[in-house]
């Protein structure tokens, strides 16, 4: 292993590690996160492989289709916050709007 | 309008620190015999106090600040509670005029329109917009006509007055200054009837700078995409 494999599976694995820790996640969630870190790891680890798929999928070198993938996931992510976000918005207007309402019916 | 119960119509007034004015605006308000509903939308500033000997002031307070859309729908909610037959919506930074809100009314009192939407561009010289806020407003009306298939002479003008078929109707979700184009969206989508009446907007140096900047403009935009996409 070179420097930059060790940097990177430590990485992962701190990731990994820090996920399972803090978040009492669902086993679906717990699975998918293994299962990332378990390819990212053998993708470190075996970089060849990511280069022979880049050449299928007629893309140069594997660090390249590995960066268009991340930029896909990365909008998808920031997404699914978003909605989230409004989501758990909408929540607190109607918490805060009903405290509001509920006070000056009081009066 | 002789005879007409004043007390059954609401001015809904958001506000959000306007401590200085809003005591001001609330008062010529009042003087027309209006109901008035005060929404301090999570303020740093004890705003009760600049209001408290205004008659006919309901003052509902947002424990936190929501935005200028999640306390008009609070307003338009207790007003609606409050057996409102005619809902006005007001800014408090003083830049309405208080003298024209009978002019609003006119026409829903007359039923010839359910929403009267205040405009500063309909008469010549009826503002004294900046230039640079002009053409921001000029942005905003291009991009209310392809939110809502409504173009209106006036982007973003908080000045409205509704009937109760209207304010039931709409339901704000936009928290934030995208409101505005909301409110225009719904009014196509329930099919109201609405009117443009001409008002003056006058910018002080006060509103001025609580105004909204151009990157507010961005803001807003962004806001009305992702809306539009992830519903």
């Amino acid at each position: 292993m070179n420097g930059i494999q060790v940097l990177l599976v430590t990485g992962l694995l701190l990731v990994a590690i820090y996920f399972f820790v803090r978040l009492q996640n669902s086993v679906m969630d717990i699975l998918l996160l293994l299962l990332m870190v378990a390819t990212g790891i053998v993708f470190v680890l075996f970089p060849s492989i990511t280069q022979t798929i880049a050449h299928k999928l007629g893309v140069g070198r594997g660090a390249d289709l590995i960066f268009y993938l991340s930029i896909i996931i990365f909008w998808f992510v920031i997404l699914k916050l978003y909605t989230r976000l409004r989501r758990v918005e909408k929540i607190l207007t109607d918490i805060v709007r009903k405290e509001a309402l509920d006070e000056v019916r009081k009066r | 309008m002789p005879g007409h119960n004043h007390k059954n119509i609401y001015v809904v007034i958001p506000a959000f620190n306007e401590k200085e004015v809003i005591g001001c605006v609330a008062k010529q308000v009042a003087e027309l015999g209006y109901s008035i509903i005060v929404v301090d939308d999570g303020s740093e500033q004890d705003v009760g106090e600049v209001l408290k000997d205004i008659p006919a002031l309901t003052l509902v307070r947002h424990q936190v600040n929501l935005g200028q859309g999640a306390a008009l729908q609070t307003g338009i909610d207790l007003a609606l509670e409050n057996d409102a037959d005619y809902i006005v919506t007001f800014d408090a930074d003083g830049q309405h005029m208080a003298t024209h809100i009978p002019r609003m009314l006119e026409p829903l009192i007359n039923d010839q329109a359910d929403i009267a939407l205040a405009s500063r561009f309909l008469i010549k010289g009826s503002h004294n917009a900046p230039k640079k806020r002009q053409w921001l407003l000029q942005a905003g009306r291009l991009v209310n006509y392809i939110f809502t298939g409504l173009y209106l002479s006036d982007a973003h003008n908080g000045f409205r007055a509704l009937n109760r078929k209207a304010a039931s109707s709409i339901r704000l979700t936009e928290n934030r200054m995208a409101h505005a184009t909301e409110i225009i969206a719904q009014v196509k989508q329930n099919k109201l009837r609405y009117l443009e009446i001409a008002s003056h907007v006058s910018y002080t140096s006060y509103s001025r700078k609580k105004g909204q900047s151009g990157l507010q403009g961005v803001k807003i935009f962004f806001d009305l995409v992702l809306q539009k996409l992830f519903k």
